[in-house]
């Protein structure tokens, strides 16, 4: 069974959307396409994923990262030195063994890192934002760039108009994704500013 | 003295550092600490790999050599001073009870 997960940038929620497949009795058979889409495999024994997230490592702290994950019953999925993403599965064995994180400080670095990772995301999507607001693109009359369109008559203008509209459209989905990106930062800041304060 | 990030210790820093006063892998400190603290603290694999970052990158632990891939640690002088200076806190913390 495949399944497909697209533009879900708030890792927890990720994490509670395979996990609830993975407890109708599947395991993660294999992640691709950039992590999007999962590949769901049936077995008897229950498993259970989690996504870590880590700043880049080098070489050798990647290695040492994964020995100690693997030694503690976890399985390697998906992630490089620098993916900031790591999916991690095994089969659950308690509530206390099947998490990643076992006192205050570590989870509440952990939810720091998940923020980062989220506005770090949207980052290029405000800088797009900026130089189209330079460019003074978020005006009707700049969307369409036919010189001299707006003084057309008639048909010559109707002709113009539409030929021009799919272009308009893709610029202005510029800034809906900014905006998007932005909601979506933001909303990513507070929920975890919620989850560092039950902790604490 | 300024005030370090890692002071006062957490209790997993505790036992870590603890647990370091003899060489021992990521998954050796575990089964350590768990005997130490009588089954009390179980250590999970994303805290110990912080940890030992976090502690390396002060210097209060150091690589000392592997055993196969697995880096072995053990604690260096300066994590020994911060041991002394925690000790002396928590005494005189049990003096007052």
């Amino acid at each position: 069974m495949k399944k497909s997960n697209w533009f879900r940038i708030n890792i927890l929620k990720e994490e509670q959307w395979l996990n609830k497949t993975l407890q109708q009795g599947f395991k993660i058979a294999a992640i691709t396409g950039w992590s999007s889409t999962f590949t769901f495999e049936e077995v008897s024994e229950p498993h259970i994923v989690r996504i870590d997230c880590q700043q880049s490592m080098n070489k050798a702290a990647f290695e040492e990262y994964k020995l100690i994950y693997e030694d503690f019953g976890w399985t390697y999925l998906s992630g490089s030195r620098s993916s900031g993403k790591h999916y991690w599965q095994k089969v659950i064995e308690g509530e206390e063994a099947d998490q990643l994180f076992s006192d205050k400080q570590s989870t509440k670095s952990y939810y720091k890192r998940l923020m980062n990772y989220s506005l770090l995301f949207a980052l290029p999507f405000m800088m797009l934002s900026m130089v189209l607001y330079q460019q003074h693109i978020f005006s009707l009359s700049n969307l369409y760039l036919t010189p001299g369109l707006w003084d057309m008559e008639g048909a010559l203008f109707w002709k113009a108009f539409i030929f021009e509209t799919p272009f308009a459209l893709f610029r202005l989905l510029c800034p809906v994704i900014v905006f998007g990106a932005v909601v979506l930062s933001l909303k990513a800041y507070y929920e975890y500013r919620k989850l560092q304060q039950r902790i604490q | 003295m300024k005030k370090h990030p890692l002071l006062p210790l957490s209790e997993t820093m505790h036992y870590i550092l603890i647990a370091l006063q003899q060489p021992l892998h990521g998954y050796a400190m575990m089964q350590k600490i768990d005997e130490l603290s009588g089954g009390e603290v179980h250590l999970a694999a994303g805290t110990l790999y912080g940890a030992l970052d976090n502690l390396s990158k002060y210097d209060w632990i150091e690589q000392v050599g592997v055993e196969g891939r697995r880096k072995i640690y053990h604690i260096t002088p300066e994590g020994q001073r911060i041991l002394a200076v925690e000790k002396a806190r928590l005494i005189h913390l049990l003096s007052l009870y």
